[in-house]
């Protein structure tokens, strides 16, 4: 029961509201509060799973392994809570600047449905169910506002997602006529007595998948031109919520079933991942709009969650992980930041850039130490080099932008309402106290790995 | 706008209960053969589309008043879906259970069986078929009346 | 039988490949189809086996046919035909963004207004 609830009040919060028009106050302030207590059950969850292990229940009462099973576990429950948490901040920044579309508190909610359910899946089908549920809410989403500029980038992106979507249908139905099951645990089992050749292709069928759907190098192309048209409240949903499926597939996929494979196209990740950071952050320093910048900048901080997927082990994957949700952090905040103007938001902006660039005391320091240790534990020394380039920079890049738009401020600009510029404020706040007290996500991050290799709770 | 010709007319008047009744059909027949709510829905959609093309949206929408509704029917259908799948949560059952359990009696009338499944297909049928005459209202009406403007 | 089948799936992704570079978005869109479809035929494909239908009462000590891949592929078809949807959807509201762009620039080149631009083209 308690595994369903935060499903349940998103998904029938987003079916209520769907009548009404989005643009009237209350009803975007009914969709924030929806995301508050689908949040707070999700904590909740969070709670069970951390003291008394992963929370499982089978759709339809059937026997495990036969019937779709849901389950609550370390990593699913850390990723839906930064999911959740994104698109709760982006909702709150949107409706306090005002809607501009009648169906947005609605899709936000469809959106946070189709997310919760890929993170609290463990059936390998179900998850591209949701994974769809939330991608086409987040192509209608794309194209907010109307402009023909944002609706050719929202046909890019949905087209783009579309091939990734066949192309992650053909790796699952692989993987179900090669174990026999659409269980994860089952398909774990499995999965290690099947032809090395057949799941090794499998493997690179799913990295593929994700890498179009996400924008990983190499098949980033698309990514500056959807983030350079949307407005920074959808952008930052997009980059921030969305990109997580990515990280979490490749962890679930990689790490969790497929972990041979893993180990055999580590080398190729690690490659991948580093010339995905150089190229994003070289691109991010050649002179464009913010948006691009950032949308390059977030091209390459996936770089290093790939970089650390690579690495493996139990190092590895909590500095994938760590990573994963301090970059959330930092592409929220940016990204709604240089929607705003007024004073207070320059600042918030700068304590998001020192995170990118992995500045102590912000929590993107941690995310770099972790990266950094990953790569010190496996002797890789031209990796440690790439880190300290790569965060110098994203310096270099993010304080353009701030030159630029915040410090020769034109003050004829009216500034923004003061209630989205204080959740900004608060919002970067966070990313500073979290990099001054670190041990509870450092835990929770720990954690989330060893539940992918079955130890932990 | 409509360009028809007194046979396709004539025709397409006399299709539409039977399709109708062939998407029902399919729908109830599906507890126990092949057929569900997705397929009757898009059947039932497809003969609404056939009138549509035939008579287009002034005369469809004077003929069929009713159907100014199909935005409300798929959203009861979708609510009626998520009813009939978190409904045994309530009691403790995990979601999506269907009653009768399997290996129980399921009481019939006829063909038509009274299970939660069959429920749950109704759903999927109203919702499939309220999208696809919403969007003929949508989209149709621009193209249905004369210098269509934006 | 597999293999007429994985030469129906190539054909069918080659042809919806092919639509799908077009400048015409009507064309894309019918390339996107045809390429969902070929993933549809590829589930079908993943539990191919001789026998019977998959309905109780089961007939005893007969072979039965794989009863998920076929779950899986009605599936499949109902998530392509949402997703065509809101793409055929987003296509028609470019087209009227289009043409209100037109009327307001006095376009009388008489290029059609569903396709796109050289600029525009999906592939940059």
């Amino acid at each position: 029961m308690l595994l369903l609830l935060p499903l349940a009040i998103t998904w029938f919060g987003a079916v209520a509201l769907a009548p009404f028009d989005g643009r009237r106050r209350a009803v975007g302030v009914v969709a924030v509060g929806v995301m508050v207590a689908a949040f707070v059950a999700l904590v909740r969850l969070g709670i069970t799973v951390w003291t008394s292990g992963p929370v499982e229940m089978v759709a339809g009462d059937w026997p495990a392994g036969i019937g779709i099973r849901l389950r609550a576990d370390g990593l699913g429950i850390a990723f839906a809570l930064i999911s959740l948490g994104v698109l709760l901040a982006a909702l709150a920044y949107e409706v306090l600047g005002g809607v501009h579309e009648r169906s947005l508190p609605s899709l936000v909610l469809f959106m946070s449905t189709g997310l919760t359910g890929v993170f609290l899946t463990a059936d390998i089908f179900n998850f591209y169910v949701f994974f769809e549920i939330a991608m086409t809410a987040s192509f209608v989403l794309a194209t907010y506002g109307k402009q023909v500029g944002h609706l050719r980038a929202a046909l890019t992106f949905m087209v783009v997602n579309l091939l990734g979507s066949v192309v992650f249908l053909a790796g699952v139905a692989s993987l179900y006529h090669v174990t026999g099951t659409l269980d994860m645990d089952g398909v774990a089992e499995r999965v290690n007595g099947a032809p090395t050749a057949s799941v090794l292709l499998i493997a690179v069928l799913i990295f593929v998948a994700f890498g179009l759907k996400l924008g990983l190098f190499p098949f980033h192309s698309w990514v500056p031109l959807v983030y350079r048209d949307t407005w920074p409240a959808v952008a930052a949903m997009l980059s921030a919520a969305l990109a997580n499926i990515g990280s979490y597939g490749l962890l679930r996929f990689g790490a969790g079933l497929m972990p041979r494979e893993l180990s055999l196209t580590a080398s190729g990740l690690i490659v991948i991942g580093s010339l995905g950071i150089l190229y994003g952050a070289i691109q991010a320093v050649s002179p464009r709009t913010a948006g691009e910048v950032i949308a390059w900048s977030s091209i390459g901080q996936v770089g290093y969650i790939l970089v650390a997927l690579g690495i493996g082990g139990p190092v590895g994957l909590t500095a994938a992980v760590l990573y994963s949700i301090i970059n959330s952090l930092n592409k929220l905040v940016l990204f709604l930041a240089v929607g705003l103007r007024g004073w207070l938001v320059g600042t918030a902006f700068a304590l998001a850039a020192f995170s990118v660039a992995g500045v102590p005391p912000s929590a993107g320091f941690f995310g770099k130490v972790a990266i950094f240790r990953a790569g010190a534990d496996a002797d890789r020394v031209p990796l440690l080099v790439l880190v300290v380039v790569g965060g110098a920079l994203s310096l270099i890049y993010l304080f353009r932008i701030y030159q630029r738009d915040y410090w020769a401020r034109n003050h004829a600009a009216p500034p923004s309402p003061l209630g989205a510029r204080v959740l900004v404020l608060v919002l970067a706040c966070g990313i500073v106290f979290i990099g001054l007290w670190p041990e509870p996500l450092l835990a929770l991050s720990a954690n989330a790995a060893a539940a992918l290799t079955g130890g932990g709770s | 706008m409509s360009m028809s010709t007194i046979l396709t007319r004539t025709i397409t008047r006399l299709i539409f209960l039977p399709t109708l009744v062939t998407a029902v059909a399919v729908l109830v027949k599906g507890y126990a053969g092949a057929g569900d709510g997705f397929s009757a829905g898009v059947i039932a959609g497809t003969g609404v589309v056939i009138q549509f093309l035939a008579f287009g949206p002034r005369e469809l929408v004077a003929r069929y008043p009713s159907l100014r509704r199909a935005p409300l029917l798929a959203w009861s259908g979708l609510l009626l879906g998520l009813v009939t799948a978190f409904a045994p949560v309530i009691w403790g059952d995990p979601i999506m259970t269907l009653y009768p359990r399997p290996g129980e009696d399921v009481p019939h009338l006829g063909l038509l069986a009274f299970h939660t499944a069959v429920l749950f297909d109704a759903a999927v049928f109203l919702l499939v078929f309220g999208f696809i005459v919403s969007v003929l209202g949508t989209i149709g009406n621009r193209y249905g009346s004369e210098g269509a403007d934006s | 039988m597999i293999l007429a089948l994985a030469l129906v799936i190539s054909v069918l992704f080659g042809c919806g490949a092919f639509l799908l570079l077009k400048r015409d978005l009507i064309r894309m869109a019918g390339g996107i189809i045809l390429i969902s479809n070929a993933a549809n035929l590829f589930i079908v494909s993943a539990g191919l086996s001789r026998g019977r239908e998959p309905i109780y009462p089961l007939p005893a000590g007969e072979r039965i046919s794989d009863p998920v891949v076929q779950a899986l592929v009605l599936t499949a078809i109902v998530i392509g035909f949402g997703t065509v949807a809101v793409l055929l959807g987003m296509i028609y509201r470019t087209y009227t963004a289009r043409l209100a762009k037109a009327v307001d620039e006095g376009d009388e080149t008489g290029r059609t207004p569903m396709s796109m631009p050289p600029e525009d083209r999906v592939a940059d």
